[in-house]
This record gives structure tokens, sequence and C-alpha cells, in this order.
């Protein structure tokens, strides 16, 4: 119960002004609209204005049940028949109604995954981090999760095509082909020379081999595409070196993390590898890390900070100078004397900025050769980007960090791409050293602006052949299209880390008539009489990867050994190789020669989502449907905008405005984004898709096309640019506001000296009397935690309970009216003043209250307690009163308002039969994965013994990346829940009406002296 | 005068029959659409009166998965193989068994007809049950002097729970035990 201290001062603080933590600029200004909305609860209500345009009106839904239920009660009383359909040779491993798990791995832009896969009857239905392998180490992304349903797009292309294009390349007609014609035309072309490949990066020696290979056969020029950052890193490593590699950075081993930009938990290199590493040390304590992130816009990184400061765009390279400056100043470091005289200039600079550049100095010192300096990604790639990352690299050197923290040795293989590889190619083509490209799912077309020179030279090629997995942007614009197996149809090998080899082994037989580009390759050389090196008896891609293993990579007895590969997903022979240190190399300082302080100016910022990246994946629903977890806003892309920079301009949150750049023009809303610097605009990538399919097109604009080409590289951050707000405003589906607990106590938080002091900072304690008597939970009794200081907000739990638990998507209309269904939310709350908040991430779920509201509240005992403290939703008894929804005080409950369950096929494909689809009408929400546990229990009693710790882990749980989310029995003394529900730091959310929930968090600490929301210096309390 | 009869013979239809029809419902005298009894024409007239029944082939040499996973599977047609590359059988039979080689041959399964059939929401576990120590027959009944499979219990809740209420059976009756 709430005691009436309680109330009276929640109600003070709500009328002495802001609140404390706030969702929204709306909540913060105390907006009446959004007192309005806070008080109507939900968002939707069953007689919707529009309703009965979309879909049945009530009263015709009712007439059409009496109509149907005459039917029944009439009608032939007939089961409906049904067909079973045994294998008619059935493979051994396969048992109906028990799942296969398979290693694999998938390559998503420069982040590669050791997956397990979850096949059910042979059809692939969940993907999981593979635990053992050292990069990801079992964690996930969102993207990774999502690349399932990616295998099951309804349009992907299923047989090869041909495009019947004129001269201009302005009409297509698109006819199939068969493979014989197509390969027949291919080996033509490429015998009669100049001919070029341009592939995504080859990321296995493998793959490797047989391109080096055919290029040697066809005498072909290869060019490699990743994204517009690509080779800034490599090219500053060679200019301060001498040898250009991309270096491998120790997060786990840095005391002191300084990010300029890099969003390297969220959208940069290998985000999950990256979180895994920076989570291990968020554990309060002496160990403890601290990141401190300089950044234009605001970030995952930049919102997971303990310190962050804005900056205007380009200006981190003022930033590191000015720490050079401040080193060089005070002798903390060494510093050259030339390279002292080009800091100088950055004075100014640090003058004015002295009290931020002064602190991460500090810390920079305190953690020498334990710290690490951080830059990179689409929003640093401004026309400085090359001399931000040398500064980066000269800090990380004279703080002794090279060798310890930024390793150069066993770093990323394979053919990344240079910076100006495009144009590179465009010249080749113009110069009519190039005729015929073979271009290796590349969507280059999508991908460069529209005054990229390879925009024009691409469509004056004599031969075009794309091998991609639709006939997207790209490969409208090529003579063949080649359908591509999708990564869990085929064989690969991946080589992340020198002497780190990771299998991908495919877990499905191709569903369409598709070709992987390794396979094709094969193909045509054979048609043209050669025998690729590895190529087997039957000129397979497979035996070629086998047989490339056994000749370099397997020693001794293969078989064994192969089996062993296959069945951890990897081989590691660098693993004690990469732990050591490495001693620090010489940094060539004339290369900091030249440096120049960036002026301060309004510009336009690119950058990538975690959920979208460059929009490969823009097809799947799922990843669209995916609340951005900085701006809580999906179904679109939208200018960000700080509030100082709209209340200047007079923008509405959702109004439209035109952008121009250079004379390139895109029409897009207005969000208003605590945390973004003034002189910064933020505009997103991956969305305005025009050929990927029917989800992604037209969703949003296309942020590529106002990158700039200064005549080498694509420039993407720092771009001048004109704003002309138009009349017009769409809403934008953002969830931020849906499910607001109003000024309880809901997120903690404390600083880590804090916590040191007293463990339990911050939570406080409520005086709870209850009416009720205690439940036994004679057994198991499951429980959750949530380490907020851990949980980065990346929202991969999200995804994959999507996929474990077939939860639908409803589309953006339908999220406008808080319709979302997702099991698990992340909230993001805000605290302290809008110009540069502190951000902190809580994932809610259903928290199985042992005095669960909603279930006293059911009139037919649809929602229910078990024995072991699950609160049960049993769905054919529930009639859809949603009085369970209103009743929950942590609004978790999500009802079918539609029948979801008519989806395109073959997704349904990705269904997992554990799970019963749910129908119109019924309510549904969290289970913890109770089909996990019967699974486990069933496993358990099969192997002949009682369950223990571990056996059961959640969706969430499997998928986290930091490592966040701890479940299990109770009961038991010694599991790791107990432990952690025994940590002071734990507390329950609202526990003041005493519900006794089952989810519990643990407090956010943050490694900073003060927190935002501390203006008079005490803590403790929500009051 | 008539209207009135009519309306007294009415009046005691509903009086009498309603309850002893809701009565008949509820404790399991009268089933509706829950298909007992169902006999489908299957495409090969397989006999497990002849099978399981003559010839004392156990259950679970053609019903593979029963121990281990939810399902009792359907034999897959590599399992008819085992004997019936080989075993002679009799004159009449041999068209059939030439249909189900074809079949085997041409790598195409056989689509069975359903018989037991739960409605939606349910989740049966075969693998607990055996685990359980129950007889196929207690729920399948007199299978192995069944020519043709028909449906021998109800398949209803109530059927369900009244064994799982069991003392003796030591059962869960929580509704997570068969709807999550």
């Amino acid at each position: 119960m709430q005691t009436r201290k309680d109330t009276d001062t929640t109600l003070n603080q709500e009328k002495a002004g802001s609140p404390k933590y706030w969702q929204s600029l709306e909540q913060w200004r105390q907006d009446p609209e959004f007192l309005k909305m806070a008080e109507k609860e939900f968002v939707s209500s069953p007689l919707s204005s529009d309703e009965g345009k979309d879909g049945w009106a009530r009263r015709e839904f009712l007439k059409l049940m009496g109509a149907s239920l005459a039917l029944t009660s009439f009608g032939c009383i007939r089961r409906p028949a049904q067909k079973i359909v045994p294998y008619a040779k059935r493979p051994e491993e396969i048992v109906p109604g028990i799942a296969n798990y398979y290693s694999s791995s998938f390559v998503d832009g420069d982040e590669i995954f050791g997956l397990i896969v979850k096949t059910r009857e042979g059809r692939p239905i969940k993907v999981d981090g593979n635990p053992d392998f050292p990069l990801n180490k079992g964690g996930v992304s969102a993207r990774a999760v999502s690349h399932i349903l990616s295998l099951y797009d309804p349009d992907r292309l299923t047989s090869p095509k041909k495009n019947l294009l004129n001269k201009e390349r302005t009409n297509r007609d698109t006819v199939s082909v068969t493979y014989e014609d197509l390969d027949k035309a291919v080996v033509e072309a490429l015998k009669a020379g100049k001919a070029g490949v341009l592939s995504k990066p080859v990321t296995g020696p493998s793959g490797r081999a047989l391109l080096n290979e055919f290029k040697n056969k066809f005498k072909t020029t290869n060019y490699y595409f990743n994204d517009h950052t690509q080779g800034v890193e490599e090219k500053a490593q060679q200019e301060a070196y001498g040898t250009a590699v991309t270096p491998r950075y120790e997060i786990a081993k840095a005391d002191f993390i300084l990010s300029l930009g890099a969003d390297f938990l969220g959208a940069h290199q290998s985000s999950t590898a990256y979180t895994k590493q920076f989570s291990s040390r968020r554990s309060p304590g002496e160990d403890m890390n601290k990141l401190t992130v300089v950044e234009s816009l605001l970030s995952l990184t930049g919102s997971n900070a303990d310190e962050r400061y804005t900056v205007a765009p380009g200006e981190e390279l003022n930033f590191v100078m000015a720490v050079i400056y401040s080193l060089s100043q005070t002798g903390q470091a060494r510093i050259n004397s030339q390279v002292k005289d080009t800091a100088t200039q950055f004075k100014a600079f640090y003058d004015q900025h002295k009290e931020a550049v002064d602190s991460v100095v500090a810390d920079l010192v305190k953690a020498k050769g334990k710290s690490l300096v951080l830059t990179g990604g689409l929003n640093t790639q401004h026309e400085q980007a090359l001399q931000l990352h040398l500064a980066v690299q000269y800090l990380n050197n004279v703080l002794g960090n090279d060798g310890k923290t930024v390793k150069y040795r066993n770093t990323r293989t394979g053919n990344w791409g240079e910076v100006d590889t495009l144009s590179q190619l465009a010249k080749d083509i113009e110069s009519g050293k190039i005729e015929t490209l073979i271009v290796n799912d590349v969507n280059f077309v999508y991908q460069l602006s529209s005054d990229h020179p390879l925009q024009s030279a691409v469509r004056g090629l004599k031969n075009v052949v794309y091998v991609g997995d639709r006939i997207d942007e790209t490969g409208q614009v090529a003579h063949y299209v080649i359908p591509v197996d999708h990564p869990l149809e085929t064989w690969n090998d991946h080589e992340p880390l020198d002497g780190l080899y990771l299998i991908q082994q495919p877990t499905i037989r191709p569903l369409y008539d598709s070709r992987s580009f390794e396979q094709s390759m094969i193909q045509w050389m054979t048609l043209d009489g050669a025998t690729p090196r590895y190529a087997g008896d039957e000129s397979l891609w497979f035996e070629y990867v086998q047989n490339y293993w056994k000749s370099n990579i397997i020693r001794g007895s293969f078989d064994n050994s192969w089996n062993e590969v296959l069945q951890n997903g990897y081989f590691d022979s660098s693993a004690s190789a990469r732990d050591n240190n490495l001693p620090s190399r010489n940094f060539n300082e004339s290369a900091l020669k030249g440096i120049k302080p960036v002026s301060s100016k309004e510009s336009l910022v690119l950058y990538k989502t975690i959920g979208l990246r460059d929009g490969n994946l823009a097809n799947v629903a799922w990843l669209q449907e995916f609340p951005d977890p900085v701006t809580k806003i999906c179904w679109d892309n939208y200018l960000v905008v700080s509030p100082k920079y709209a209340e200047s301009q007079k923008l509405k949150q959702g109004q439209m405005v035109e952008i121009k750049v250079a004379g390139k023009q895109v029409t897009v809303p207005v969000h208003v984004q605590p945390g973004v610097h003034e002189k910064a605009v933020g505009l997103a990538v991956g969305y305005g898709r025009s050929a990927a399919g029917k989800v992604a097109d037209g969703v949003g604009v296309n942020a590529f096309k106002l990158a700039k080409f200064d005549g080498k590289e694509m420039i993407s951050a720092g771009l001048d640019y004109e704003l002309k707000a138009t009349k017009q405003s769409i809403p934008l589906a953002s969830v931020q506001d849906h499910h607001s607990m109003e000024g309880r106590q809901i997120v903690v938080e404390a600083t880590l000296d804090q916590f040191m002091k007293k463990p339990s900072a911050g939570i406080h304690k409520h005086k709870v009397f209850s009416m009720w008597n205690k439940h036994k939970y004679p057994g198991h009794k499951w429980a959750m935690t949530i380490d907020l200081s851990k949980c980065t907000g990346c929202s991969a739990c999200m995804i994959s309970c999507q996929s474990e638990n077939n939860i639908p998507v409803v589309g953006k209309k339908y999220i406008l009216q808080g319709r979302e269904m997702h099991w698990i939310r992340v909230d993001r709350y805000f605290t302290g003043e809008p110009e540069n908040p502190g951000v902190v991430y809580q994932p809610i779920a259903c928290m199985h209250c042992d005095n669960a509201p909603c279930e006293t509240v059911c009139p037919v005992i649809a929602t229910s307690h078990t024995d072991e403290g699950l609160n049960q939703m049993t769905y054919n008894r529930c009639v859809g009163t949603r009085y369970c929804a209103n009743n929950c005080p942590y609004k978790v409950r999500r009802f079918n308002w539609f029948d979801y369950t008519e989806i395109r096929k073959p997704t349904e494909m990705a269904l997992n039969p554990e799970v019963t689809v749910r129908a119109r009408g019924v309510m549904e929400k969290c289970t913890f994965c109770f089909h996990k546990i019967r699974g486990a229990k069933e496993q358990a009693k099969q192997d002949g013994r009682t369950l223990v710790d571990g056996d059961v882990k959640t969706a969430c749980q499997e998928a986290c990346p930091a490592d966040a989310i701890v479940f299990g029995d109770m009961n038991d003394p010694e599991s790791k829940i107990s432990k952690s529900l025994g940590n002071e730091r734990t507390y329950g959310l609202i526990e003041e009406v005493n519900a006794q929930p089952n989810l519990k968090f643990l407090t956010k600490i943050r490694n900073t002296k003060k927190l935002k929301n501390d203006h008079a210096g005490n803590s403790g309390g929500h009051h | 005068m008539l209207k009135k009869v009519i309306g007294a013979v009415v009046a005691l239809v509903l009086l009498v029959g309603l309850p002893s029809f809701i009565y008949a419902l509820t404790n399991n005298k009268l089933s509706i659409g829950y298909n007992k009894g169902y006999m489908p024409e299957q495409p090969i007239p397989y006999s497990h009166e002849l099978h399981a029944g003559q010839l004392k082939i156990d259950c679970k040499y053609c019903h593979t998965a029963t121990e281990v996973s939810r399902h009792a599977a359907v034999p897959s047609l590599n399992i008819c193989m085992n004997c019936h590359l080989n075993v002679n059988v009799r004159e009449e039979a041999r068209p059939q068994i030439e249909k189900l080689q074809q079949a085997y041959m041409n790598n195409e399964p056989i689509k069975w007809e359903k018989v037991h059939l739960l409605p939606d929401h349910v989740k049966f576990n075969h693998a607990a049950h055996v685990r359980a120590d129950k007889q196929c027959q207690e729920c399948h009944g007199p299978i192995e002097k069944m020519p043709i499979v028909y449906q021998h219990s109800d398949l209803s809740m109530g059927w369900c729970v009244n064994c799982h209420r069991k003392p003796e059976n030591n059962a869960p009756v929580g509704c997570d035990t068969c709807h999550y």
C-alpha cells in the first residue's frame, strides 16, 4: 500500500515542476497534451475514430459472429479433416517434435557472429549466440536474431532473372532465364576480358582463395565495398605506423574509455562483442570502468556514458586536440614539440571547454596504459575524419595504450576495401578498363549519393551481373540477377580475426532456385575448362570449403577434427597470441601536421541506427517495428534536432521539413531529441528503400542521397544544409509515452561513490501491509533480475522475445494507437536538463507478481497463478475484457486487437511450434518463456536427473549481450538468481502497491561524481 | 386452444429437456463435436489388427518418437520398408504394398488422414505419458483389434482432467499443464 506520506510527496514533486525522470520533452515541460494522455492511461480504445474503415466495426463483428455461431450449431458437425505427412525417408537426426541445433554464423557489415541455430523439423526458427565463440560469447544483436526472418522473406527472388534494359537503363522488363543460358552469357562476357568483381567483404579464407583463383583465371579486377567509413581507420594506421590494420580494441581491459562519436555499443563495428566486453566491467566496485562520450547527436553509447559532452559536428577533432594540448601543457604525457605546436592552435577550444577537457585528461592520465580512445562511424565521417583517427591513435600512443588496449596483431582479416574503392571503380569503367561487372551483394545504387560517378558509370557497362537476394535498387540496373542463397542456406567460412576461423553451416536446403556467389564462381570457372584447386568431384562450394580446411587449417585426422569444428562452430588458433600485450609502436608524428581546428557550424550528420544500419535488412518487419532505443520511434526516419534548435526555428515534433544538401533534397519529419548539440541535426540512413519489398519500400527517406562525394570518398557528417519548414506534419510512431508509470520509483540511480559507501544507495524502501496470505511455492519458484548498470538498452532482448514467442508486427498505424505487441519493452528515461540529459534504460516484461493484480479481476479466470510463481495466461479461456490490462500497474499486457496471424507465406515457417499463435480478442504477455521451462523439465526427466541452475534460459536472457538478465529458481539458495536477489542493489518496481513482483531490478550505478538529476547534491529516495 | 396446447408442450419440453440436456452434456453422458468414433478411410488400408494384434509388433517399433517427443510420430516409410522390402505378403495385399514401395522409391510421402485431433490451444506430450507407464490402449482403445483406426476416446478436456485428477496418477492439473 502506498502510504499517505508517499502520495503527498509525489504530488508535491509533480507540482514543484519537472519530474526527476522523464520520458519525453512533453512530459518534461508538463505539456497539457501529455498530462491528458498520461491520465488516459491507455492510448487505444475500442472505439477509435477510423474503426470500420479498416477491419470490422464492432457491431458488424458481432453480426458476423452471430451468423457463424448459427452455422456451427446447425451445420454438419464435422471436424476439419487434416493430413499427417510423415517423411518418406526420415533423416536419422530428425525426430518430430524435437529441436536440433546447429552452429553457424552471420556476417552483418563489419560484425561477425558465431551462432547456434535452432531448427524444428528442418526449419530454422531461432538464432542465438554461440556461448563459446570468443567474440560475441553468446550475445546477439537485434539484427542477428532478425536475419532468420529474412530467410523467409516473401519478397526474396526465387529464380534467376534477366532484365531487358534499353540503352539509358530507364525501362525494365524482367524475364526468367535458366542457369544454363545465364552461365553461358556470363562466361562469354568473362572470356572477353575487362571484367571486374565488386563484392561485399570476403571474410573467409576459402572464399578469398576461390576469389583469387577466379581473378587469375579471368584476369578480373576486384573491388570490395563495406560502407562509407571503410578504410579510414586503416589509412590512419598506415600513416601513423606504416602498416594498414584495423586495430582490435580491448574494451574489457580499459579502465577508462573515451569515445569521440564512436557508437561502439550501438551501430559501430562489432558492437555486440564490444557490449559483452564493456558490460563485463560494469559491476559496481573497484573494477568498474568509466565511459566518457563526446558527440554531437545522442547515440546509444552516449546515452550509456558516465559523463557526456556535446560538441558541434566535426568538433570531436577539436576535443581530442584540446586533450593533447592540455597534456602537452601539463607534461602528463610526452608530447613531441612538433605536435605541441599543432595542438596549440586548439587553445581557444580548450579555454572554452576547460572543465570538460580537464576532467577527461584527469581520467586518461589516471588510467594510463589502461585507457582507450575510440572514434569512427558514419557520424564521424566528416572531411577531417582521417585527422580525427590520427589524433585519436596518437592519444592512444602517448597514453601507453598502444599494444595494450589497442592491438595491432591478430586483427580482422579479409578484403574490406579501400577508402576510394567505388570512385576507383567508376574511373576504371570510364577509362574502358572494365566492361563487365559482377556485383556480389553490394547495393551501391542505394548507398551512394546520386552525384557519385559510379551511378552513371554503371549504366554504361556492357554487362552487369548482380548476385543478390532480390532485384533491389542495384539489381534493377543489372542485366542478369542471380538469386543468392541466404546465409542459413549455404556453407561458408569466416576469419573475423587472424587465426580465428568460423564455420557457417547451412540449416535448411535453399528454399528457392538460388545459388551462392561462390558456387557461381566455381560454375563459371569449370564451364571454361578450369578446375578450381580445392573443388571436389562434383564442383561444389561445400567441397571447396571442406578441402580448403583439410589442406590449410586442420592438421592431423580430418574427419574427427572437422566434426569437432562443426560442433564448436569455430576453430581458434590464436587465442593466446591475441591475449598477449604487444610493444608500443613508434608514431610518425609528422602525420599530425596540418591539423587545423574545425569551425563550429550548424551542419547535418548522417548516422546508422541499431535496427536498420545500412538498410540491407530493411524488409524485415521486426526491425522496422523495432523502436530505436534512443528516440523510441519506429517505422520512419526523421530529422533529429535539439530542443533549442527546434525552438529557434519554430519546429514542432512531426513537422515536415525540406532538407537540402548541395542541390539534393528530401522531405522528412522533425523529431526533437534531448541531448543533441544545438548545432547538429541528424538523419538516419537505412530507410527510404525503393526496391526492398513490401515492408520497407516507401518507409522513410534515403539519407545516403544527401552524403557528399568529395571526389574520392563519401562524406556523411558536417554537411552544410538548408532547411525549409513546411506546414504539413505527420505523427511519428513513438512508443516512449505509452505505458507511462507516473512519478513512482521506477529507475534508481546512484554514483559509484555513493554505492561504495552504501550499496543500497538510492533505493527507497516502502512499508507495505498485506491483506493476502502468502502463497506457498514448494517446488520451483521462478524469478528474474535485470541489472540496470549492465543493461545498455540495445534491445536485442525485444527481438529475441519476438522471434521466440511468435509476436506479431502491427504496423505504424497501430503503434500510433498504442497497440504494439512486444512482450518485453525497453523504457528510456531522461534525467536532468534537456540540453544534455542522463539516460537510463529499463527493460520491462511481465513481473509475474505473487499478488498479481491482473488475476483478481479476470472474470473468466483466464489468467491465474501456478504453484511455481508464474502468472499464466490461458488463451482459450480469455474472452478479451481487458480488465487485466487495466489493472496491471506495470502495463505489460498486450491485446490482440485484430487477427495478426494472417501472414504472408512463407513467413509462417519462422513460427515457433512450442508457442501458441494467439488469435484476435485474446490478451497475451510475457510467460517467462514457460515453454522453455517445460522443455527443460522434460529434458531433465528424460535424462533422469533433477533440474539444475542454468537449465532454463529465457529468450531475452539468452540474447542479452550485456549479461544483464539473470533468471532461475529462487527456491534454490545456490542459484544465480538467489544471489542476485540478495544483492543490496536489488529493488522492486512500485513495491508500494504490494504486488510482490518477481522481476526485480538492480540499481544503475554511474561511475561519476554527480548524477544529472542531483541538483542539491543529495541522493536517495524518489522524491 | 391449439395454441395453448402447443405452448404447453413447448414449455414442458424446455422445462424437462434443457436441464437433462445440460446434465448429459456436463456429465460426459453426451458429447458434441468431439468426433468420438471417427474412422476415416486411409490411403493405404493399414491394419493395426494385423501388425500389432496378430504379428505382435511392439507399438514403439514404428511409433519411434513416443518415448522422447511430444509426438508419437506416424512412422516414415523407411520404417515400413524395414520389413516390406523383403517380407512376403498375402496375394490380395500385394497392390497396396507395391504402392507403398513405389512411394518409398520415389521419395513421395504418403498423406494419412489424421484421426486424433486435439482442440486448438492444447498441448499434449506422448513422452510424459509413456514415462508415467500409461499404456497406449488407455487412450487409444483396443488398437490391436482395429483393422481401421478410429477415435476411441472423446479427447475432451473433461476426459483429460478426469484422469489427471486421480490421486494415484499424481498428475498436474494447473491450466499451464496443457495450455501455454
